[in-house]
């Protein structure tokens, strides 16, 4: 991540509130979480898209579907792609190729949890079967880089799927049997996407002996291990990963992933309250109205 | 997709055959009718594995390993001074890089680091970082290269094991070694150590859960430094499955002790070195 540098003290500091007090430098307790602002249907030239601020992270995830040809092992399914983009605006450091290496790596965690075949329902994405299949592409761009990037964009990105509409296309034989594709020209007419069984990605963070989540960019460089685990509504673990360099014990594995567990669920349901209502928006106005 | 200009490259859109090769249409089973896999064994049973320390003779460490039909081979060279283009660390580095042989796979594999060597090289390396003693080797790096020369399943944690032994093989100070397990959970059914067959097999009902588990472990410390979950698990099953693999690594602790205490004797055996008899004589 973009880390920052802190000194002794002032880690000493904080690890002390987390394992003592329960009580972090902002006034929150380990497992609460921050307030975070979302708004859907930012950009006009996607299929869906949603805009994320927590705190000092903000993300804007653009869904584009495409068509064109399956992957051969899986010739009637559809498919989802990621590409995350570090803006330099978010930090220096991430001018010309320098995110590449982070981008990778929260691109590949999305890819682990998208690949099951539960998340989406890819089989309604394929048009002719071997021939012509929708990719989704989920482009996510950092436009600044606070700390808990990943669960942020995993909320993006769910709530950038919720948004996203799909042109109706229909398929009819010619006379000869080849088969012609149709989109239709009323730009009412679109499919939408099943998000229900999409997770959130939840990372818990161990600082000192204690755990928490949603950490600031200064909790983050206290901290030597974290777990991000994607967790769907129904408290199921879609996916885990340990990262970062340091050990863990089963033991705190598992209190981890219970943590984990409720917060995702917590977080999927307010999502999902959020989205059924303003969700499907697709007028935001920007600023000048 | 960037290409290699120096080599020559196959045809732009040329595919392998087997990703065209009739499927059945039913899917085949994980497990056979009396209960045993595509391979013959029963699911808790593990393959016997093969290691040797030393394998490449340039290296300050490697190591080979060998399960069954997953063969990866791994070097380490350092400590060395960090270029000083990478900034500056007080504490030693790892710098992993893992690659599949191009012919590793069923589908050929280009010649170029993918996304998915790239994520799988920094597994390997936070695996190991907990298990170094970096303090040790200030301001400097060890490059721990890893290629796959044939994939039949459980890549990651065999580069684990290997990686492990490698460095340690290298001379380079550790806490502990670290040991690699996979698993792959089919509803009730538990896969341990699975192959590439194993890995991608589908379960008949939809509804099963699938998940693949792997594990980096430290057997003296008993402390997890890799931990990697594909597919849906409950939070309980996914514990348990944790709980099946360190018990794996476990077992193969003593096979990777040995194979280091051998390496460690052939260095000391008079025959190799006949620096050591001058001074007796």
């Amino acid at each position: 991540m973009a880390s920052i540098q802190l000194g002794e003290g002032e880690k000493t500091f904080i690890i002390h509130g987390i394992c003592k007090d329960d009580l972090r430098s902002d006034g929150r307790t380990c497992l609460s979480y921050r307030n975070f602002e979302l708004e859907c249907g930012v950009v006009s030239n996607t299929s869906g898209s949603a805009r994320l601020k927590l705190s000092n992270t903000q993300v804007l995830v653009g869904v584009k579907a495409e068509m064109g040809p399956p992957n051969p092992l899986n010739p009637s399914r559809g498919g989802i792609e990621f590409f995350v983009d570090f803006s330099a605006n978010a930090s220096p450091k991430f001018a010309g190729r320098g995110g590449d290496e982070l981008a990778a790596e929260i691109s590949n965690m999305l890819g682990l949890v998208y690949k099951n075949k539960k998340m989406l329902d890819y089989k309604s994405l394929c048009v002719i079967a071997g021939q012509c299949v929708w990719t989704l592409y989920a482009d996510i761009v950092v436009l600044e880089c606070g700390g808990n990037l990943l669960d942020a964009i995993a909320l993006a990105v769910k709530a950038a799927l919720y948004n996203t509409r799909i042109p109706l296309v229909t398929v009819h034989k010619d006379m000869d049997g080849t088969e012609d594709i149709d989109v239709s020209s009323n730009p009412h007419d679109f499919v939408t996407l099943d998000t229900k069984n999409l997770p959130v990605l939840v990372t818990v963070t161990t600082v000192g002996s204690g755990h928490i989540v949603d950490a600031t960019l200064e909790e983050e460089a206290c901290s030597m291990a974290c777990i991000v685990a994607a967790v769907n509504k129904e408290g199921a673990i879609d996916g885990m990963v340990k990262k970062g360099s340091g050990s863990l014990t089963i033991d705190s594995i598992y209190k981890m992933l219970t943590s984990a567990k409720q917060i995702g669920k917590d977080l999927n349901k307010s999502l999902d309250d959020f989205l059924s209502k303003k969700g499907s928006d697709m007028s935001s106005k920007g600023f000048l109205t | 997709m960037p290409t290699d200009t120096k080599r020559i490259q196959g045809p732009d859109a040329s595919q392998s055959t087997f990703l065209y090769k009739k499927r059945a249409n039913t899917v085949q089973p994980a497990l056979l009718e009396e209960g045993k896999r595509q391979d013959g064994r029963s699911p808790l049973e593990i393959r016997p594995i093969f290691l040797k320390a030393g394998a490449v003779s340039q290296a300050k460490g490697s190591c080979y390993m060998e399960m069954k039909n997953t063969k990866v081979i791994c070097a380490v060279y350092g400590p060395r001074e960090v270029p000083r283009r990478d900034g500056f660390v007080i504490n030693g580095q790892l710098r992993c890089e893992f690659k599949f042989a191009t012919f590793a796979s069923e589908v050929r594999h280009g010649h170029l680091t993918s996304h998915t060597e790239k994520d799988l090289a920094l597994q390997v390396q936070q695996a190991l970082e907990p298990a170094v003693c970096l303090h040790k080797i200030p301001k400097s790096q060890v490059d721990i290269f890893i290629t796959v020369l044939e994939n039949d399943g459980s890549v990651l944690s065999a580069a684990i094991t290997c990686a492990s032994i490698a460095v340690a093989n290298a001379g380079i100070e550790m806490y502990d070694l670290v040991i690699g397990s996979s698993l792959r959970q089919t509803g009730e059914t538990l896969l341990l150590d699975p192959t590439a067959f194993d890995e991608t097999a589908e379960s008949e009902s939809t509804d099963d859960t699938q998940a693949i588990v792997t594990v980096g472990f430290l057997p003296s410390l008993k402390q997890v430094s890799c931990s990697v979950q594909q597919g849906q698990l409950q939070c309980e099953d996914s514990i348990k499955a944790l709980q099946q693999c360190i018990d794996v690594c476990e077992r193969y602790y003593q096979v990777v002790y040995e194979c280091l205490k051998k390496s460690v004797k052939k260095l000391k055996s008079p025959v190799e070195s006949p620096m050591d008899e001058a001074p007796a004589s």
